[in-house]
């Protein structure tokens, strides 16, 4: 079976700065892959790449057998639509939107929406009773919750996370990353940046990056 | 969704969205009372040019004219006019309106030696066919009354006539006694003139039923006015039928340099509303960068995101043009009174125009939300 996420050879330059410098490697279905590394080491551009947010100066980086340098405007859009589940460290919830039209947002980009549905997933991240509530009405993790269930909705390929936890105190990053967890045991496929190494040790593989550079692959314990 | 999106983008921005709507009105009342103006300133100024009096005259060939002591009314009297073919001609061509005719007959009689011109008239029809005209007294409602008169204000003075006296008038060896219904100012030469019904003149010059000449006034525009003289020109060939120039001349220049000076106006107040809008999208075009970014991360094409902030627009100018439409009726009527002492009359045709006109400009005013469109994702959600 092929797997679900293929790179090889990625590049990704800012001018003369170098973001990736022939990165490769390969995620398989179902795996969960943390990203990790010091701050300008390329975690996010890689991210941003594999999102169909930004596209790689050369090499390739092939989601579910769509290679995302060779797609246009248009293709990147119906692929991020389709294939591509975010969750930002920032959450990035539309402010004016209530928790479940934030989900429907997503459904509206994709299809059609459906409000049930979209209920259904906040209450599977246990915001059932915050539905109609505006995101400055939210905890942090419950926005991060809410982020969590827009990136589900559509029933994405690929879920990329870059540092979900990054904002939050200890007790939602517990909540968070169970979350995550029951994802994983459910058969979704992850990459997740995070600097924290006991986030990192809840993945199945972890990927350190350096300078742009692959600096060690390696399963967790 | 669209419309629950459209909602909240509106409720949520409704800070910046309230100066761009109060703009949208500003410019719709403005531009819909020009034209409401506009629209009925044709009715407006064929009405304030009725007043000055008839634009059409018809005579002989050889001319309207006075007929003078000893003279017979005409050398050939199958060129003079009756007053069956007026009544003939006037049922024949009923469009556009004739607000008032009268024909004239003028004959040059005495009273107690002094020479005086009468004329043998429609007194009925005096009135409106000549508005600015004042009375000391009363109008004369019937055509067929022989026995009353109207004398100019100087002729009334020359001759000491006062209302209800009674004078004598002499035309070859024939003799009339008419009394004074009322005294006309006319501000012209007919206030040297006596008006009196056309059996009666006819009865001082016992040459029935001819006429000198016939006048009237038709509404319409100076265009619609030459028509119609040009169709009573061919239905009366013995005859000459002329518009009065200056009248209708001035008219149709007043009509187009008043249009004119409207539309500049409209299309001045659309561009600064358009650049009102602009402004205010300008600074929201930059606040929305952000939910843009996200909008497009999670795969919302640009045409998708575009529809919602254009329907935002438009819900603007359509209801900056709705409220600015009922507040152009009153403009309307308040400038009707003030400039054409009439109120004007509110056209429905202005409605869906305006909204048209407000939703364009909202949407040229919108142009900044096309930088929008290139919002880079990853460098929004960045936070640069």
């Amino acid at each position: 079976m092929a797997p679900l996420v293929q790179i090889d050879n990625l590049r990704k330059e800012f001018g003369n700065v170098r973001a990736l410098d022939g990165v490769s490697f390969n995620v398989d279905s179902g795996e969960w892959i943390a990203i990790m590394g010091p701050s300008g080491s390329g975690k996010t551009t890689l991210i941003n790449i594999l999102g169909g947010l930004d596209t790689p100066t050369s090499g390739c980086a092939i989601v579910d057998g769509t290679d995302v340098a060779r797609l246009d405007e248009g293709g990147l859009t119906r692929f991020r639509a389709e294939k591509i589940g975010f969750i930002f460290q920032q959450f990035h919830l539309v402010p004016y939107l209530t928790a479940l039209e934030n989900v429907m947002l997503a459904q509206y980009f994709h299809s059609t929406t459906d409000e049930r549905e979209a209920r259904t997933e906040l209450e599977r991240v246990g915001l059932g009773d915050r539905l109609d509530h505006l995101p400055g009405e939210l905890s942090g993790g419950e926005q991060q919750r809410v982020a969590v269930a827009r990136a589900l909705i559509n029933h994405p390929k690929l879920l990329l996370a870059d540092e979900p936890t990054g904002n939050l105190d200890e007790a939602n990053e517990k909540l968070v990353l169970q979350l995550m967890s029951e994802l994983h045991n459910e058969g979704h496929t992850i990459l997740m940046v995070t600097h924290a190494p006991e986030i990192g040790a809840l993945a199945d593989r972890r990927i350190d990056l350096a300078h742009g550079r692959l600096a060690q692959v390696k399963a967790s314990v | 969704m669209f419309g629950r999106l459209l909602w909240k983008m509106l409720r949520s921005n409704r800070g910046r969205l309230a100066v761009a709507l109060v703009a949208v009105i500003s410019g719709a009342t403005v531009i819909s009372a020009l034209l409401d103006l506009q629209f009925d300133i044709e009715r407006k100024l064929t009405q304030e040019f009725r007043a000055l009096g008839p634009n059409i005259v018809v005579s002989a060939k050889s001319g309207g004219q006075v007929v003078t002591p000893g003279a017979t009314v005409a050398s050939n009297s199958a060129d003079l006019l009756t007053e069956s073919v007026i009544e003939h001609t006037l049922e024949a061509h009923r469009t556009p309106e004739v607000v008032a005719s009268a024909p004239f007959l003028f004959v040059v009689a005495r009273v107690a030696g002094t020479p005086v011109v009468a004329a043998g008239t429609w007194l009925d029809q005096l009135a409106k066919l000549n508005p600015t005209w004042r009375i000391q007294g009363d109008w004369i409602a019937s055509r067929d009354d022989a026995d009353q008169c109207l004398v100019g204000r100087k002729a009334a003075q020359q001759l000491g006539a006062v209302r209800d006296a009674r004078i004598g008038l002499d035309y070859l060896g024939r003799h009339a006694q008419l009394r004074v219904a009322g005294v006309i100012d006319s501000g012209g030469e007919e206030d040297n003139q006596i008006f009196m019904n056309l059996p009666a003149a006819w009865n001082l010059t016992g040459e029935q039923p001819y006429i000198s000449l016939w006048q009237l006034s038709v509404s319409g525009t100076s265009a619609s006015i030459g028509d119609y003289a040009a169709q009573l020109g061919a239905a009366l060939p013995g005859y000459d039928v002329r518009p009065i120039r200056a009248v209708t001349q001035a008219e149709g220049s007043l009509l187009d340099r008043t249009r004119l000076l409207i539309a500049s106006m409209v299309v001045l107040i659309l561009v600064l509303t358009a650049l009102c809008v602009l402004a205010t999208m300008m600074a929201l075009a930059m606040e929305r960068r952000k939910n843009v970014g996200l909008m497009k991360a999670l795969g919302g094409s640009i045409a998708r995101i575009m529809s919602l902030f254009l329907a935002e627009v438009g819900v603007l100018g359509a209801v900056g043009g709705l409220i600015g439409c009922a507040a152009g009726v009153a403009l309307a009527r308040w400038m009707g009174e003030r400039v054409f002492n009439a109120s004007i009359a509110p056209r429905w045709e202005v409605f869906p125009l305006t909204i048209v006109l407000m939703i364009v400009v909202a949407l040229a005013g919108a142009l900044p939300l096309r930088l929008l469109g290139k919002v880079k994702p990853a460098v929004i959600l960045r936070g640069e």
